[in-house]
């Protein structure tokens, strides 16, 4: 058992490809004294366990020993971080659980908007950060003009940075040797009061919620008594441990450790991230620092195809918010659609992988609509209200005003591409805030309506960028704009579910372009479709989906029958993903039409 | 309770001169003259395993289909069509039908298949215009597909079908009833008059020439329609029109879903065994030369499965409703030993939405549910 003095936490800061994983393996390799197939095999055979047990995918944190050139023992944990701009809360809290940092930069690519994000976020919070340069190896590795981006954009000193390659295995040693001698040892006071910080929870089917936590004060022991200061519940700890990467079941975390405790708590609301564990005979005064609730900020429906699903569909959320506590749900009712959820997701990315957990895990199929960000709107009584789906907006001559959120986007860029950049930007109604140059790289700010990002603003940016520029932004406020319903209607019906809310400068051509592209998709059908956009009571735009003529197979004879019927049953499952709407099928990529609006144009 | 549907007997004879670029069935290129003393052998050999399940029964139509069965010659047709009476009884006013190529090869021994017992003919001549049957891949021309219909008539063949195509690459409506009106012209007694569809595992599945639009198919199938019903052609399934009392006998009872036994490389078969109320389809080995080894191993030559009950309703509607007049609903009973209720509730939601009617105990498509059969049955799927 290490002592605290021999204790380092960190977390590796890359971007995706940037060949974190690669290096977290490496790192296991290294300190665990076992071969790359030996290690493939028990990484492999964890995975298994989880994927069967239906808990994460992988290993939030791993505690590795490494033995220095010095010939002391360090216990090293690292902290995994989700790398995605819609998961930046749940990145705060793993790096609060850390000393130290390590920077991954690809030498080749250097820095991108995302990292920079996080590594402010590591700085904020008093981390050491430590730059590398990985995949030093490419012939197209430019160490030199990388550090140089390090120094401008990021502001640490990169003269000490090492440059290594996680693949070859390459300065991995050096690597370990800087971080123990850079990364502080955890401060934390062993005969203090307990506190824990909740760096993430999840649900496991057997075990209840498995909370990954950072022992900050004093420690916590086997068949302890717990509170979870939010909920203020006290559990009996059960079991808890370290991953190695496996789960490796432990007596006690001391101060400055990391691992996971389990508390027979039943849902992930009584254990949530960022939340501070302590001693239900021996409470602390106050939590640790940081904890907020999970705030969705992207909301769309989500609808059987069959209604039947309806239950089944309330279940499977039911599962999945046990947890992803940022997974938010409540009954609606559409017109066109039935009975559905409304559902609150962090952000576009976060709700597909819901949808497609949903539609793997649980084998449902569904419609999502096209996800709409929270609107405030003032009524005219002076009250204010927050809407999060476009049919729910009062009639016109209740609404004073209507706000929409405002969010300042970070856009790193190299300076060829700034140019079609900021002509995106003022395209989706951006108002630049600043702008600086970074060796090869720009730094620039955007104020911009949310809205317009959520929509296809990550894919426009990386095309009009060849893929260069990445971006990470962050909630400003609310602002008053004249905003406007959209509605479309179907052979003459309005749709509730197609209904936007939209800037009335762009509402024409948003309304064309939209009956257009549900021309496209909406597939021929019995009859002619009409397809209309309508504000308020005013047609702005037509088109029609003309009418199929016939359908049926020409030639049938007794041979053919069970080829034939496969025929149909194939026919069939292509219809799947439809929702009917009055006798019309309207396919999945319909109801997010407004997604693909622009995209090629 | 299931009754003993009347029997027919499908023969498969899978060899071709070449293999057309639409053609979905088990064909295949024929190098050199197909070994047909062996295969009518296999065949025989074929049919006596099948015996056991038809025992008692008397076969009312044949169909000798490929491929290209004129390939064979007149005496190995009439081996066959002697072996199989020696085996099982066939009734005397049985329909045999030979499929046959238009070219001068095979119309030349249209005679000797008349005497060895054919008593129909089902000519492949698809289209008279050069351009099309060249793109079809098909090896006659426009002068033998003119005199093949002769040929027929003089062989002793009053009763003969002519298949044809509508919506060929780049065929406009005009060419199409042009088409038509010369097989008409031609006097057959039966046409099938059906549009060329691009299956999968075909040549123009993977490289798709340029078809017609579909306003410009429609445009040729309303008014061919039309064009047959004036000169007498009656529309019985989707693409079959028949002079009165023409209607194919044995293709009827495919419709009316009846048993045929399956004999030949790739053949399916349905035998109902109403000991057990049980119908079970059988299939042989597709490739001929396999099937050929594999004569006399009858676990080798091919497969059987039990249809289940719950399969039963579809496959019924799936043949039953390509008829023009529909079923009679005790029929369904018959032949599927379900009562005609188990379709419900999709049977009323089709009758509601007007895809299906019911008229004098018989269940019919209406003119759109005919026109949208693939969307009706979907209806009655899973």
């Amino acid at each position: 058992m290490a002592d605290q003095q021999h204790i380092r936490n960190f977390s590796i800061i890359a971007h995706i490809d940037h060949g974190k994983s690669t290096l977290a393996d490496r790192f296991i390799q290294t300190c665990g004294g076992l071969s790359a197939r030996e290690m493939s095999e028990q990484v492999l055979d964890s995975m298994d366990i989880e994927r069967e047990r239906g808990i994460t995918i992988k290993a939030q944190s791993v505690t590795l020993h490494y033995k220095a050139r010095n010939g002391e023992t360090y216990q090293l944990n690292l902290i995994d971080t989700p790398g995605h701009v819609d998961f930046s809360y749940e990145v705060s809290r793993s790096l609060a659980a850390c000393e130290g940092a390590l920077l991954v930069v690809d030498a080749a690519q250097g820095v991108e908007a995302q990292s920079v994000a996080n590594c402010y976020t590591a700085i904020e919070q008093g981390l050491e950060v430590l730059p590398v340069l990985n995949k030093i190896d490419l012939p197209s590795a430019e160490p030199e003009r990388v550090c140089q981006e390090i120094e401008e954009i990021i502001g640490v000193p990169a003269d000490e940075a090492l440059r290594i390659s996680a693949k070859t295995g390459f300065g991995v040693d050096d690597l370990l040797e800087q971080l123990v001698a850079k990364v502080p040892p955890p401060k934390g006071d062993p005969e203090a009061p307990l506190q824990a910080l909740i760096i993430d929870s999840w649900f496991d089917n057997y075990l209840g919620v498995v909370s990954l936590v950072r022992v900050v004060n004093g420690f916590i022991n086997r068949k302890q008594r717990i509170t979870i200061m939010s909920t203020g519940k006290s559990h009996l700890v059960e079991k808890l441990g370290v991953f190695t990467p496996k789960p490796f079941d432990k007596e006690v975390l001391q101060t400055g450790e990391v691992g996971f405790v389990i508390a027979g708590i039943k849902d992930i609301f009584g254990a949530p991230v960022g939340d501070t564990i302590t001693a239900s005979d021996r409470p602390c005064k106050a939590p640790l620092p940081g904890f907020q609730q999970v705030q969705p900020r992207v909301f769309a429906g989500l609808y059987p195809v069959e209604s039947d699903d309806y239950e089944s569909l309330r279940e499977a959320l039911n599962k999945l918010h046990l947890n992803d506590a940022a997974l938010q749900y409540e009954p609606e009712t559409s017109q066109a659609l039935g009975f559905g959820f409304r559902c609150g997701f962090l952000g576009m990315l976060h709700m597909e992988i819901i949808q497609e957990r949903l539609e793997r895990e649980y084998d449902l199929d569904l419609i999502t609509t096209a996800p709409t960000v929270v609107y405030e709107v003032l009524k005219t009584d002076d009250t204010t209200i927050q809407i999060d789906n476009p049919s729910k907006l009062p009639p016109p001559n209740e609404i004073a005003e209507i706000r929409e959120p405002i969010i300042e986007a970070n856009i790193l860029v190299p300076q060829d591409y700034l140019g079609n950049v900021i002509t995106l930007c003022i395209e989706k109604r951006g108002v630049q805030t600043k702008m600086q140059y970074m060796g090869g790289q720009v730094s620039i700010s955007f104020e911009l309506p949310l809205s317009e990002v959520v929509l296809d603003f990550f894919d426009r940016l990386k095309s009009v960028s060849r893929g260069f520029a990445s971006f990470d932004y962050e909630f400003r406020r609310f602002q008053a704009a004249p905003l406007i319903k959209l509605d479309i209607l179907i052979n003459g019906e309005r749709v509730d579910a197609l209904s936007l809310i939209v800037h009335r400068d762009i509402s024409q051509s948003r309304g064309r372009d939209l009956v257009e592209r549900m021309k496209d998709l909406i597939p021929r059908q019995m009859f002619e479709v009409a397809i209309q956009a309508a504000i308020g009571s005013k047609i702005i735009a037509r088109s029609s989906v003309k009418a199929m003529r016939k359908n049926v197979l020409a030639k049938c004879y007794g041979g053919d029958i069970t080829r034939k019927k496969k025929l149909l049953e194939k026919q069939k499952a292509g219809k799947k993903r439809m929702k009917q709407v009055g006798k019309i099928d309207i396919p999945q990529e319909a109801f997010l039409a407004v997604l693909r609006v622009n995209k090629d144009s | 309770m299931l009754a003993i549907p009347p029997l027919s007997l499908y023969i498969h004879i899978p060899w071709c001169v070449r293999k057309c670029p639409y053609c979905d069935f088990n064909s295949h290129r024929a190098d050199g003259a197909p070994p047909e003393s062996s295969y009518v052998n296999a065949l025989l050999a074929d049919l006596e395993r099948e015996l056991p399940a038809v025992a008692g029964r008397t076969v009312e139509t044949i169909f000798i289909g490929g491929g290209t069965p004129s390939l064979f010659g007149a005496d190995a047709i009439g081996a066959l069509l002697a072996g199989v009476r020696a085996r099982v009884e066939v009734a005397e006013e049985a329909e045999i039908t030979l499929e046959a190529n238009p070219g001068t090869a095979e119309s030349g021994k249209f005679r000797g298949f008349r005497e060895a017992g054919v008593n129909r003919l089902s000519i492949g001549v698809q289209s008279f215009e050069p351009e099309p049957l060249r793109r079809l891949g098909r090896i006659h021309g426009r002068e033998e597909a003119l005199r093949a219909a002769d040929l027929a008539r003089e062989a002793g063949f009053d009763n003969f079908n002519l298949d044809l195509m509508f919506g060929l690459p780049e065929q406009s409506p005009d060419q199409a009833l042009e088409d038509l009106q010369t097989a008409i012209g031609l006097g057959p007694t039966h046409l099938s008059f059906y549009q060329l569809t691009l299956e999968p595992n075909t040549l123009f599945h993977k490289y798709p020439p340029p078809l017609p639009e579909d306003d410009a198919i429609w445009a040729m199938q309303r008014e061919g329609q039309a064009r047959l019903a004036e000169h007498g052609y009656c529309q019985y399934e989707v693409s079959a029109y028949g002079q009165e009392g023409f209607r194919c006998r044995h293709n009827l009872n495919y419709w009316r879903f009846g048993d045929y036994l399956g004999l030949g490389a790739g053949a399916h078969g349905k035998v109902t065994d109403p000991k057990t109320g049980t119908i079970t389809r059988t299939w042989k080995i597709k490739h001929p030369q396999h099937y050929l080894d594999a004569a006399g191993q009858p676990e080798r030559q091919g497969g059987r499965k039990k249809v289940e009950r719950d399969e039963l309703p579809f496959e019924f509607l799936m043949n039953a409703l390509r008829l023009r007049e529909g079923f009679a609903e005790a029929l369904f009973f018959e032949r599927t030993g379900l009562p005609v209720e188990i379709l419900e509730p999709k049977l009323s939601a089709c009758l509601d939405e007007g895809w299906l009617e019911r008229r004098n105990g018989f269940l019919r498509c209406t003119e759109t549910g005919y026109n949208f059969l693939d969307n009706v049955l979907q209806r009655f799927l899973r």
